[in-house]
């Protein structure tokens, strides 16, 4: 069974196992280049989120809403402003007499004559339900994976005239009335104001008089002549076929004028095409114009359709501009967007404003802009309106305690993996009923407590944030968990030992190796087909659709290869110590082209750590100095006199070097003047390997960091799953990792914007360079692409001279940096001690000692399938 | 010759209006009218109304309600002396909602022209219903724009309305909230402002429940809080019976209704689910009453649809029905993929639950009898000439064609229409932005003593029959501090005139 959810609707999501769902509603829904879906939301705020005055201040508004006195009414309209932490200055925002009328409430707490809310009775057992029910809307905006929405609510503003046991006698509904922000810690109402005065209100106009005898207004100086001119009125002796016939009359005239007219006949080719242009709505409102001004005269209407200067011509925009103009304005609005005042200064000076706004809008219902709208299609497949997420079935696993296996799963619940003992035979902690359905309970408030919650008592809590029932422990403790981690944002404690979480990562990385390889969509709307390879949807391109991905397309597409690195993870150490007389590591580190066999290097590896426990292995990998002596002594030795020329410092003779078999970085050819010829290297370069076998160094430095990584693949699987030893076939696994995204592998973005191949006037297509040019000259940079959010395209770090290895830009991921922002400073700065980051850097490849993990982890069970509607 | 609901309607539009353009992104597009205006014709309904070009209201005419320092100041931006009036433009909050752009004023203008002439043709009894798609911008305030809206057309055809009329209704069905035109008659019972629009967590942060106007007006503005997701049941369900308790209870002489078309599914801006029939049943309902009918236009930022709203409620005015199939016109390709004129809801959730509209109106209910006009109080509150003037009034006004409206026509149309709910552009679908955003730093600007006013309020005084009425707004005047002096002066020289006068 699947949800839909929608741009707008308010939504439970899961932020930890063991806190209340959120509540938030869904503002953006995107599509990230991996496939997930992204939700963009607005957070909603319970009450035990907010810090104590507020709550206080809170429970004064709603008292004081409730009654419908000038005083409450003075309240409403404060805004409630308060200084976290200053509760004295919370007392003071509000008036003495509202404490007083506080009192009086709290006063009147007995259950008899117990008010609340709209003076509804409740019990007390609603009164504390209702408070679940509140919540305190927030401008505050986030991005969570759309994974973790559990489920569909409804909030809405409160208003006076609704119970609030409307709310409770619903499932999932919840009500606001105060808007909080949670940087500068303050309650608003959520209020606008009508102001009163003067300055404000209109003054009103006393009727005029009337003269008794005819009724009649006199001194009414307005005059319709001075407000307005008739344009047509339906008082006149025309039947409405007689005013059909002429208009029909006025359009053919009208393709009789363009037949006529020279600059018409040539961009209207047709007596089709000429009928059409002569049948627009300008043509039409003339000649209502002309009835109107012959006092619905057919007759003199006709004869003044054909003047003595010929045949009468109504053009609209659309029909006024030339070709050239046309494309101007396309290529103005390629550049300038709809900034018409600009397009006009810098591309059409001789037309009006006017002219180009309607011209824009005739322009909108052409194909051109059809095919644009297309492009931008494209872009905005990433949006999406709604997304259908599969119920929420999993969590299982990690915070229940199945009763039946006698609680032996283990319970992640606040660092304590110990949850068997303490959860046997006790009642649920809201209920207190001993029997739970589907016998599942849940760990429920802080750890030293130790209680726990039936499965229904759990839903609910997990929904309203707070137990059925005031308890002891209540609202008071149940708060505490939550008190750690304050914000909603911020993270679950992830208290899991390191080995553990280790463990996880391994299993993590394994599972992305396992996936299957990203397929390539074509992203032309309606056709969607996948291809395995980018090639391949290149050629679909240029057959389908008539697309040709080329390197002379204006966008600078360009690419480079990315830089990348290998992870050498323990077990790689450790093969490449005990396989050392296999991997020969120093002598591929000198000849790339070394071919290491992976297969002999995995038996041997296996053979050799059978036998051996961890800390033998340990042992093995820990890095022994050598024993050279200090470096005074050897200099000493070197220098020291007398002792000659040793025989290992005289040079070999040229001619009696060992020649390597393969010379991995061939001279190239003399000039005959000496110097070196160097070819240049086209930039398609998709057949530079076939026709140069000797300049493939590229492909020889991968095979050889396509083998270790190939074994430290193995290896991790070897680490954790030590059955599928054998199975597991060698894949390779790009690394391309930056900031742990793997956007690169999507980033081909289909056609380039600007009319691909349509043009029809290719000299209108700029190279490259040009493009490069027109860039700079309209004074905007070449759009350089961010990963984090932002659209991106590669660039070219060098073109033209020098023998720089150019591969094609197809194959090649993209250049991407990651670019931090203010949000990811301060949270690097949070999580990262300034030594840990320096360390980082100098060795990108170590695991950071992050204090708690990214939010934004995939930590869902990778079953739950995001299926996407557009 | 005309059928019994066959009105004499009188329709205003500028053929330049549709080329002002508020700026890239900006989703307020005056072309919208122009896409109106073309269906207009190709659907036949040009031929059947007068149609009127309006004449550019002048800085006179605007500053009957705006302040002189705001109307010059709107008279002098211009988007290329925009740096030179930084202080000014903070002050009257022209910028980021209300751009600057070319022809501001101009648009202005033609806007408050076509409302006002519409208003002056209504009190001339030369037209029943007078229709102008250009106006209806309900959020411009005395001496600060807002919300798209710079000039409150409204607001000055009311004015003009109210030199014939004691009372005038004012409906606004825009998703946004009035209040423009409620602020500027908040103090006031002669005109009574009732606003449906969503209330919450929306622009412009007013229209709650309990804002009912203030002094002689209070329970005068009647507003109606509303949440996401109205549909056309739930829209009808509440709009028939307090527009009909309003006109029980309030008994206008002249009704103005603000068409805002962003309550349409589907709006780039707005959030509810209307689709063109429910809007129009507005419309429809509020036509039967036979009053002197002021129709002005107001959001709507799905520009397809609003032309197609705006299209249908002037065949509603006109009583005639159009066929469902869109005639073909210049921006036939808008209206892709179905080409229909009506549109069909989307399946988002109505958050107004029966029992929150019900609520709503009784309280409404409630207030409403707090009227003098109301059956249960007194009749005598009412000033006594005001009854014989409207009924008077109304004699004249339906003097030829005052019959029983026995059957409405139904308007049948095929339900197989294409709902097409993709955003107009870019932009998400709430109107979050510049909530809350709004300036309170208001001028003296008093110098204005419109001289028609005070014509009136002194004719009026010459005039036994109109006594009462002419106390009523002295009291007013007492209320406004700061004016009293000037209006005094002013009111004992056009009195003498008058006397000469009459």
């Amino acid at each position: 069974m699947t949800t839909m959810y929608r741009v707008g609707d308010y939504v439970f999501v899961e932020i930890s196992n063991h806190t209340p769902f959120a509540i938030r509603r869904i503002e953006e829904l995107n599509k990230t280049s991996l496939g997930n879906v992204e939700a963009k939301v607005m957070c909603f705020y319970r009450r035990r989120d907010l810090p104590n005055p507020l709550v206080q201040l809170a429970d004064k508004h709603q008292m004081a809403s409730a009654e419908d006195s000038p005083l409450a009414m003075k309240i409403k309209k404060t805004w409630l402003r308060t200084p976290v932490g200053e509760e004295q200055a919370a007392q003071a925002v509000l008036d003495p007499s509202i404490a007083s009328l506080d009192e009086e409430r709290l006063s009147s707490n007995s259950p008899n004559s117990e008010k609340s809310g709209n003076g509804e009775n409740l019990t007390p057992k609603q009164r504390h339900q209702v408070k679940h029910r509140e919540l305190f809307l927030s401008r505050q905006v986030e991005v969570i994976p759309a994974n973790n929405i559990r489920g569909k609510c409804s909030v809405t503003l409160l208003n006076e005239t609704e119970s609030l046991t409307s709310y409770l006698n619903k499932d999932d509904t919840f009500f606001y009335c105060l808007v909080f922000d949670p940087n500068q810690k303050t309650l608003l109402a959520d209020k606008g104001e009508i102001r009163v005065g003067s300055r404000y209100q209109t003054d009103i106009p006393a009727m005029l008089s009337r003269d008794e005898k005819t009724d009649l207004v006199i001194a009414d100086d307005r005059k319709l002549e001075d407000l307005e001119s008739i344009i047509w009125t339906p008082h006149h002796s025309l039947t409405d076929r007689q005013i059909d016939q002429f208009l029909v009359v006025s359009r053919s005239i009208g393709t009789f004028a363009r037949a006529l007219d020279c600059s018409s006949s040539v961009k209207q080719p047709s007596l089709h095409m000429s009928a059409a242009a002569a049948s627009r709505d300008i043509t039409l409102f003339n000649a209502m114009d002309i009835l109107h001004n012959h006092t619905y005269s057919i007759e003199e209407s006709l004869c003044s359709l054909v003047p003595s200067t010929g045949p009468m011509l109504c053009r609209d925009e659309i029909e006024d501009w030339s070709a050239s103009e046309a494309n101007l304005f396309e290529e103005a609005l390629d550049k300038y967007g709809k900034d018409f005042n600009d397009i006009r200064q810098d591309f059409l000076p001789w037309k009006t404003l006017k002219q180009i706004v309607e011209y824009y809008y005739m322009w909108k219902t052409t194909d051109r802009y059809v095919q644009q709208k297309r492009v931008k299609a494209v872009d905005a497949e990433s949006k999406l309106k709604q997304v259908y997420i599969p119920n929420y079935t999993g969590g299982k696993n990690s915070t229940t305690i199945t009763s039946s296996k006698g609680g032996a799963s283990i319970s992640l619940f606040n660092g304590t993996s110990n949850g068997t003992d303490l959860t046997n035979g006790k009642p649920c902690e809201s209920c207190s009923s001993t029997n739970s359905t589907n016998s599942q309970w849940y760990p429920w408030g802080p750890a030293h407590i130790s209680c726990r919650l039936c499965h229904n008592c759990w839903n609910y809590w997990k929904k309203y944030g707070g137990l059925k029932q005031q308890t002891r422990l209540g609202d008071a403790v149940g708060v505490e968990p939550e008190s750690s981690t304050p914000t909603p944002t911020a993270t679950p404690a992830n208290n899991k030992k390191k080995f553990s979480n280790d463990v996880i990562l391994e299993e993590e990385k394994s599972n992305d190796l396992s996936n299957p390889r990203q397929n390539h969509k074509c992203s032309i709307v309606s056709c969607g087909k996948e291809f395995k390879l980018k090639s391949h949807l290149a050629r679909h391109y240029a057959q389908a659709h008539g697309l040709a991905v080329r390197s002379g397309s204006p966008r600078p597409i360009m690419k480079t290869r990315t830089a990348f690195y290998m992870h050498a993870n323990i077990m790689t150490r450790l093969s490449r110590i005990l396989c050392r007389h296999l991997i020969k590591s120093k002598k591929a580190a000198r000849q790339p082209s070394f071919v290491i066999n992976t297969h002999l290097v995995r038996q041997e590896f296996i053979l050799n750590l059978s036998g051996k426990n961890p800390t033998e292995l340990k042992n093995i990998l820990i890095y022994k100095k050598k024993q050279r002596g200090s470096v005074t002594k050897i200099a000493n030795k070197l220098g020291s006199p007398g002792s000659g020329p040793h025989e290992w410092l005289v040079l070999t003779p040229k001619d009696k070097l060992p020649k390597p078999e393969r010379i991995a970085f061939p001279k190239p050819p003399k000039a005959p003047d000496g110097s070196l010829v160097y070819e240049r290297v086209p930039n398609k370069c998709i057949d530079f390997s076939v026709k140069e076998p000797d300049v493939t160094i590229l492909p020889n430095t991968t095979i050889t960091t396509i083998g270790s990584t190939a074994i430290s693949t193995q290896v991790t699987n070897l680490s954790t799953s030590s059955s599928s030893s054998g199975s597991s076939s060698i894949r390779k696994r790009p690394h391309e990792d930056i900031n742990g995204s793997e956007n690169a592998v999507q980033s081909f973005v289909g056609p380039p914007t600007k009319r691909p191949n349509k043009d029809p006037m290719p000299s209108h297509c700029p190279s490259p360079e040009q493009f490069a040019a027109m860039m700079a000259a309209a004074g905007q940079p070449i759009p350089r692409h961010h990963l984090n959010g932002k659209p991106k395209i590669a660039h070219m770090a060098r073109t033209g001279s020098g023998r720089k290895q150019v591969i094609s830009w197809m194959d090649a991921p993209d250049d991407v940096y990651f670019r931090s922002t203010p949000a990811s400073r301060k949270a690097r700065n949070k999580m990262l001690s300034t030594s840990n980051l320096r360390r980082a850097a100098r060795k990108p490849w170590k695991n950071l000692p992050v204090k708690s993990p990214p939010p934004i982890i995939p930590s869902t069970p990778s079953d739950l399938q995001v299926v996407i509607l557009d | 010759m005309q059928a019994h609901n066959k009105k004499r309607v009188c329709y205003y539009y500028d053929s330049d209006i549709g080329n002002y353009y508020y700026g890239q992104g900006h989703p307020m597009k005056p072309h919208r009218i122009r896409m109106t205006h073309n269906l207009l014709l190709n659907y036949g309904l040009y031929r059947k109304m007068e149609i009127y070009r309006p004449h550019k209201a002048t800085a006179e005419e605007m500053t009957k309600f705006h302040s002189d320092e705001y109307i010059r100041f709107l008279r002098s931006i211009r988007p290329d002396n925009m740096t030179e009036y930084n202080k000014q433009m903070q002050r009257f909050n022209v910028g980021e909602d209300c751009p600057v752009f070319d022809g501001l004023y101009e648009f202005c203008q033609l806007s408050a022209g076509g409302s006002v002439a519409a208003a002056v043709k209504l009190n001339k009894q030369a037209s029943e219903i007078c229709i102008n798609w250009g106006g209806g911008l309900h959020h411009a305030k005395k001496s600060e724009a807002s919300g798209f809206c710079y000039v409150n057309d409204i607001v000055l055809g009311i004015l003009e309305l109210l030199k014939y009329h004691q009372r005038v209704l004012y409906i606004d069905i825009d998703v946004h909230h009035g209040d423009g035109v409620e602020e500027a008659f908040y103090t006031t019972d002669r005109v009574m402002t009732v606003s449906f629009h969503k209330y919450g967590e929306y622009f412009p942060g007013t229209g709650d429940l309990r804002d009912i106007g203030a002094g002689k007006g209070k329970y005068y503005a009647v507003n109606i809080p509303l949440r996401d997701g109205m549909d056309d049941d739930a829209y009808e369900s509440i709009f028939v019976p307090i527009i009909s308790k309003v006109m029980e209870t309030f008994q206008p002489s002249a009704v103005v209704l603000q068409c805002g078309a962003d309550s349409l599914t589907g709006d780039r801006l707005g959030c509810f689910n209307l689709t063109v029939k429910g809007h129009g049943k507005c419309v429809e309902f509020v036509k039967k009453y036979n009053l002197p009918f002021l129709m002005v236009g107001g959001g709507g930022y799905t520009i397809r649809n609003v032309s197609r709203c705006w299209t249908y409620e002037t065949s509603v005015a006109l009583g005639c029905e159009i066929a469902n199939e869109l005639p073909y016109n210049d921006y036939f390709e808008y209206f892709g993929p179905d080409f229909k004129l009506h549109i069909s809801p989307s399946n988002m959730p109505n958050q107004n639950t029966t029992e929150y509209l019900e609520k709503i109106k009784n309280r409404l209910f409630e207030n409403l009898r707090m009227l003098p006009h109301a059956p249960g109080v007194q009749v005598q509150a009412i000033p006594e000439d005001a009854v014989n003037d409207e009924s008077e009034d109304e004699d004249k006004v339906d003097k030829d064609e005052r019959l029983p409206q026995s059957d409405k026509d139904k308007r049948i149309v095929p339900d197989n229409e294409f709902s097409d709910s993709e955003d107009e552009g870019e932009g998400g679908r709430r109107d979050n932005r510049n909530f809350k955003g709004q300036r309170k730093r208001p001028r003296l600007d008093k110098e204005s003593a419109n001289k028609n006013a005070n014509d009136s309020k002194s004719t009026g005084a010459a005039n036994s029959n109109t006594e009462n009425s002419t106390t009523d707004s002295k009291d007013e005047k007492d209320n406004k501090m700061d004016t009293t002096e000037s209006e005094e002066t002013t009111k004992t020289d056009d009195a003498k005139k008058d006397a000469n006068m009459t």
